[in-house]
């Protein structure tokens, strides 16, 4: 085990497009998990009220609330971690590595280990990193403290790996399918941000397609995903929000992580490599 | 001696294209066992398939030397087709990737970069090499765990005369080790000078199997010349055991039946009293008994 982690290790270490866009994506996080004043801020100055509240004093990085609040941000920044995936599979591919890999005695079920290695590892340091930003922000801004507050409701950081985790496996599921790089990029790009989001709009609300199909929404692969952790803002406007990860939702997401992985497995044992 | 490899019935289709069609063969431990043919009759899909990276249609092949299909891989030194490495690394990181997924060869990394002449290079960027560098580092992958089998597929592409000298030292230096080598190739001249064994694939059928010394030598043939060449040609139709006989720029060119050589000819010609100017033995090339086969194949 230890030494397939080495060997997807020695692979990534000294190349640079990897650490050049994981540079990005915490960069990129750091700058929306901080800037949550200076919106308000901002907002404020254009004069916007949100039903007659200064949103400057929003609690946005109250704890404990602030650990939903930066975990649902987050969950944009997870095609960054999505993009590292498809280029170091799709390499592979087109380098012929993963064929000289497996001459040299990789097995298929190894290869697969060692690219859910780098999932996991990806989904590790992202959650670890969140939970610092969280933390720091909180320290500075929260108007509660006390280890009681800052430590409850962590229950979305599993949540916020789980769906990190299923989503990156989706991306290597794609990878192995569509094996070219900008192709698979612009098709989940497009999947996750305006496809399903398109499909689940009119299907909830266009009202000449019956709500018969309703059901199967949460089941979606992307709206799965946005399930585990929803929508914390409305609260502000003091309207009820889901504050708690739901079972059902992490056996959903669950159920997705175990498919694409098989599907990765069955594909990668079929086909010549 | 031991089987190291047995492929039975070995079937590859590729939609309505039959790559290869129920090859079996047996190789032997310490054999250095040449796959001819021409273009596109199947010798990489061979390669590949017990390689594990082509998926066969039918049929099937075991190594004898280690348990599972990935762990003996690890015990083959192979190259298929092109070379195939990460690019933005350098000679030593990529063999240091190869060495972790074998188990094994780690130390040896230095000594064969040396051995294909890579050594002043090993911290450039794979991306950076020409096309026969690329083909020395295959090389150089290959040979990294010191293994007992060894195959390689067209290993003197790209490189320049000096480099297949090498190479073909290369290969008989470590065929002299006593390792088992599968030797793909179209250039039979490289195949006659290190192979034992040889085996002809034809649209991915198998229409010959055998030693490369008793080929060569089943197609013997002597050369002779003497001052008055009329009466030497005379006198050689005489032989009892004479095939064929040709006048070719000033000299005999003669073919015994089998069992007979040219000691025996020697021998005859020196009771009826000829003096020779000239006596040579001609083996005839691996080419010519190849085409050979191929035509026979089409008939």
């Amino acid at each position: 085990m230890i030494r397939i982690f080495e060997i997807e290790w020695l692979k990534l270490k000294n190349y640079r497009v990897f650490w050049v866009l994981f540079a990005l994506y915490f960069l990129g996080l750091t700058i929306v998990c901080s800037s949550g004043m200076f919106l308000m801020e901002f907002l404020k100055s254009k004069g916007a009220d949100l039903n007659g509240v200064d949103p400057t004093i929003l609690p946005l990085y109250d704890f404990p609330d602030v650990w939903q609040n930066v975990t649902y941000v987050a969950t944009f920044f997870k095609l960054f971690l999505a993009f590292i995936v498809i280029i170091s599979v799709t390499n592979e591919i087109s380098y012929r590595t993963l064929r000289q890999n497996v001459i040299d005695g990789l097995s298929k079920k190894e290869f697969l280990i060692s690219k859910l290695a780098l999932i996991v590892s990806l989904s590790s340091l992202a959650t670890i990193f969140l939970f610092l930003q969280g933390l720091i922000m909180g320290l500075i801004y929260s108007k509660v403290g006390g280890l009681k507050y800052i430590f409850s409701s962590l229950e979305f950081f599993p949540a916020y790996f789980l769906e990190v985790c299923t989503f990156l496996s989706l991306a290597f599921l794609l990878s192995i399918l569509i094996k070219k790089s900008g192709f698979v990029i612009v098709l989940l790009f497009m999947y996750t941000l305006i496809f399903e989001p398109f499909v689940v709009v009119n299907m909830e609300h266009n009202p000449h397609i019956p709500n018969t199909m309703d059901w199967i929404i949460p089941y979606l692969p992307i709206k799965s995903l946005n399930n585990l952790i929803r929508v914390p803002f409305p609260k502000y406007v003091l309207m009820r929000i889901q504050d708690y990860v739901a079972l059902v939702d992490i056996l959903i997401v669950a159920a997705w992580l175990f498919i694409y992985n098989y599907l990765v497995l069955v594909i990668m044992q079929k086909r010549n490599v | 001696m031991n089987s190291i490899l047995k492929i039975n019935n070995l079937t590859k289709h590729y939609g309505k294209i039959k790559a290869v069609e129920n090859l079996s063969l047996e190789v032997q431990e310490g054999n250095v066992y040449g796959i001819l043919g021409p273009n596109g009759s199947g010798k990489t899909t061979t390669l590949g398939m017990i390689l594990d990276v082509v998926k066969p249609t039918s049929g099937e092949y075991s190594w004898l030397n280690a348990g599972s299909k990935s762990q003996s891989r690890k015990k083959i030194g192979a190259i298929l087709e092109t070379p195939a490495f990460y690019p933005y690394l350098s000679a030593v990181r990529n063999l240091k990737i190869v060495a972790k997924i074998k188990e094994n060869g780690a130390e040896n990394i230095e000594p064969v970069l040396k051995q294909v002449g890579l050594f002043d290079r090993k911290d450039d960027a794979f991306k950076t090499y020409s096309l026969g560098m690329k083909q020395r580092l295959s090389i150089a992958a290959a040979l990294l765990a010191d293994p007992p089998v060894l195959i390689l597929d067209e290993p003197t592409n790209g490189l320049d005369p000096q480099g297949i000298a090498e190479i073909r030292e290369l290969i008989k230096n470590i065929a002299s080790q006593g390792k088992t080598i599968l030797f793909a190739s179209h250039i039979l001249d490289e195949v006659q000078k290190v192979c034992t064994h040889f085996t002809v694939l034809k649209s991915g059928k198998k229409v010959y199997d055998g030693n490369v010394e008793e080929v060569m030598n089943q197609n013997k043939k002597i050369e002779v010349a003497s001052e008055n060449l009329e009466e030497l040609k005379s006198i050689v139709s005489g032989f009892g055991d004479l095939e064929s006989l040709e006048n070719e720029s000033g000299k005999l060119i003669i073919k015994l039946m089998n069992g007979s050589d040219s000691i025996d000819l020697h021998k005859y010609l020196i009771d009826k009293g000829i003096v020779l100017s000239h006596l040579s033995e001609r083996k005839s090339s691996l080419e010519q008994k190849f085409l050979n086969i191929l035509k026979e194949s089409d008939d």
